[in-house]
């Protein structure tokens, strides 16, 4: 796997290089000493620091009641943060897989998101719930999916999924601070393998803001999570054949950057859409779906997705599962070719 | 001394108005005159605003006849404006003995202007903020997961407050329910759990709902005191969960109380038919016979102090005008806008919302 190269984010100052989870175990450090409000917990986050590590050190910092194990129950974790945010807090939940959501779903979709609407703005949720999500881990069906998707067609809730360090931390940040609740999902192989600069100063990241991680005039690639180092490889291999790829890292999924894409597509006529997620009612639809109805005189090829498969997710087959930098060059190829 | 796990509920007076126990000081004629008149009020509240279905005023209504008891006595244990309160849907007389005004509920009922939650809940869904009253869920059992983090919050910050959270007995079957209690158990948060057991959810009855013995008693699984009680019987009510209010502020951690009651009416108009569909006439007849507020009239009676019959028909009709003000004054604050509907989905409105918004204004203004 290639390494996330960062681009410089404007002026970043003095900086320092960092993985991805140490950019979000910082996020965290930083926002717990910044506000008192902020909680965080969840099964096995407290004293070991979680299953990936993300939470270690934290508990001795900051206390044991800020920094806690919960019993082994979604449910129970996403629902206390509902009745916490709602109480003034500023909880910050982990799930400890994304594929284990399941019993926290009905706390998500009739509580968290649904708390400001139904009350007319009387009670707010303002929450996060941090998940690792995606494949290539060697972690079978229930330790790599990507079920985002799901979380984007209920009104109420934001969906966001870095794929850099520099992003981890300004988007955790940016959760954290905000008033609603917020779905983070973190591309797991990109936890150690992700490197790079982050400001010494504090910043944010805002929610539903793409980032433009390469400029090119022949087509777009446009991606999210754990399939955006591949994204990259494949425009790079482009480039030596002389196909200025564009490759746009949409970072929000709910609510996403539409601008950010149609710009790039009205630029190129051309459209790649990657992502791990199952091919059917994948986000992708929503956004190809939206080039298509915005841009369907200014494209000079059919909008093509590459994406997982509509299976449970393989466990000895997961390479293959998961779109390969050779299998998104192939498909900016046939974008190239029609 | 009231305790936990009892074999039978706890109870005070009896069904014929006779005191089993010893009154404590605070039950003066007055005061129970008090008791008597919250619950007038709520069981008038729920006869006024039942024609609000006939006549095509409101879609849905969830009677609270029959509890009463269970649901006053619970509002007079708690400090209003204080403690927080995450309810379920029929429980509109524990908002009212609170004190949250009639038109707010009436309002909430009807979806008029003058709504607080703007028209987007279907009726019964209430939620007051100045009252800590959160918004109340259709979802079974998802409010037991969040008033356990409430009271957790509570415990965080220091508060003196506590969590009251409220269910019927179908809610105890769902997976939220076992998963909030067991939470609060473990983190010892402040937190009430009233299980109002009125025996029925819809047309499923409390013995096809639990293999348990009682609700109560559910407690004991989970480390917490498990307290039962004679729902019908307000002042027994008031008494245990004044109790179990005292000891959870004293930091005493969580407890459960089981009420045991019964839904005199039906479910909702959904089902109006209870009797000939899935209960017996004899059953209700039972249970309409152990009716809470003649009981307390039946007390006064007994303690020689009777509400006379134009004592009680001035208490209805004040009741009366209320409900009736109520519905003409929401009535005249008119329909919501129609573009609230894309208002407080997020903190502030993002770009696709904004984009489906101007659709329909552009649909809207065309009609106009």
């Amino acid at each position: 796997m290639s390494l996330t190269v960062e681009r410089p984010q404007a002026e970043l100052g003095e900086t320092k290089t960092m993985n991805l989870i140490g950019a979000i175990t910082e996020a965290l450090d930083e926002e717990l000493a910044r506000d008192k409000r902020v909680l965080v917990f969840g099964e096995d986050v407290g004293p070991r620091g979680g299953v990936f590590m993300a939470t270690a050190g934290l508990t001795e910092k900051h206390g044991l009641d800020r920094v806690f194990n919960t019993p082994l129950s979604e449910a129970a974790i996403v629902g206390a943060a509902v009745g916490m945010a709602i109480r003034g807090l500023r909880p910050v939940a982990e799930i400890q897989f994304a594929d284990y959501m399941g019993p926290s779903f009905d706390q998500i979709l009739s509580q968290a998101a649904k708390v400001r609407y139904r009350s007319g703005g009387q009670n707010t949720a303002p929450m996060v719930i941090r998940t690792p999500s995606g494949g290539g881990v060697k972690g079978g069906h229930h330790h790599s999916q990507s079920p985002e998707a799901y979380y984007t067609h209920m009104a109420g809730v934001q969906v966001v999924m870095p794929s850099t360090p520099y992003d981890a931390k300004g988007l955790l940040k940016a959760a954290i601070r905000g008033e609603d609740p917020v779905i983070y999902f973190e591309p797991k192989r990109l936890y150690r393998a992700a490197k790079g600069e982050l400001p010494l100063a504090d910043y944010t990241v805002p929610i539903g803001k793409a980032a433009v991680r390469r400029e090119g005039t022949d087509l777009s690639i446009i991606g999210y999570g754990g399939v955006m180092p591949d994204a990259i490889s494949a425009a790079e291999a482009l480039a030596e054949a002389g196909v200025q790829a564009e490759v746009i890292d949409l970072r929000s999924l709910m609510p996403w950057d539409k601008e950010a894409v149609l710009n790039s597509v009205a630029k190129t006529g051309r459209a790649v859409l990657v992502s791990e997620a199952p091919r059917t009612s994948n986000f992708m639809g929503e956004v190809a779906y939206s080039i298509q109805e915005e841009l369907f005189d200014q494209l000079l090829a059919p909008v093509i997705q590459v994406a997982g498969f509509d299976t449970p997710y393989p466990y000895v087959q997961d390479k293959i599962y998961l779109p390969s930098g050779n299998r998104i060059a192939n498909a900016c190829v046939r974008v190239l070719n029609y | 001394m009231i305790q936990p796990f009892t074999q039978r509920p706890i109870q005070w007076v009896s069904d014929q108005g006779e005191l089993l126990q010893d009154l404590p000081e605070r039950y003066t004629p007055e005061f129970i005159r008090e008791l008597y008149r919250h619950m007038l009020r709520a069981r008038e509240m729920d006869r006024k605003l039942i024609p609000l279905l006939r006549q095509g005023r409101t879609s849905f209504y969830a009677q609270a006849h029959g509890m009463e008891a269970t649901q006053v006595g619970l509002a007079l244990a708690c400090r209003s404006g204080h403690d927080w309160w995450w309810l379920y849907y029929r429980d509109h007389p524990i908002m009212l003995t609170l004190g949250v005004p009639m038109l707010q509920i009436v309002s909430q009922i009807m979806g008029t202007a003058s709504d607080s939650c703007k028209g987007r809940q279907m009726p019964h869904h209430f939620c007051a903020k100045e009252y800590n009253v959160a918004s109340i869920s259709s979802s079974i059992a998802s409010q037991i997961p969040p008033a356990t983090g409430t009271a957790m919050a509570q415990k965080y910050l220091g508060t003196d407050e506590i969590t009251v959270c409220t269910f019927g007995d179908g809610a105890t079957s769902e997976g939220d329910w076992h998963a909030g209690v067991n939470m609060a158990a473990v983190s010892h948060a402040p937190v009430m759990f009233v299980c109002e057991n009125n025996q029925w959810a819809i047309s499923t009855g409390v013995a096809d709902q639990t293999a348990s013995e009682t609700i109560h008693i559910k407690a004991r699984a989970y480390g917490m005191p498990g307290y039962y009680v004679d729902g019908n019987d307000v002042i027994a009510v008031l008494e245990v969960m004044s109790h179990v209010a005292d000891q959870i502020r004293s930091g005493e951690g969580p407890a459960m109380v089981e009420a045991l009651t019964y839904r005199v009416g039906s479910h909702s108009n959904a089902d109006a038919d209870a009797e000939k569909n899935y209960r017996t006439r004899e059953e209700v007849a039972e249970w309409t016979a152990r009716d809470p507020l003649e009981r307390i009239e039946k007390l006064l009676q007994n303690m020689g102090h009777p509400i006379s019959e134009e004592e009680k028909a001035a208490m209805v009709g004040e009741v009366g005008d209320e409900v009736a003000a109520a519905i003409d004054e929401a009535a005249a604050s008119g329909t919501p806008d129609w573009d609230l509907m894309f208002q407080d989905v997020y903190a502030v409105q993002p770009p696709h919302l904004a984009e489906q918004e101007a659709y329909v204004r552009a649909e809207q203004e065309a009609l106009a």
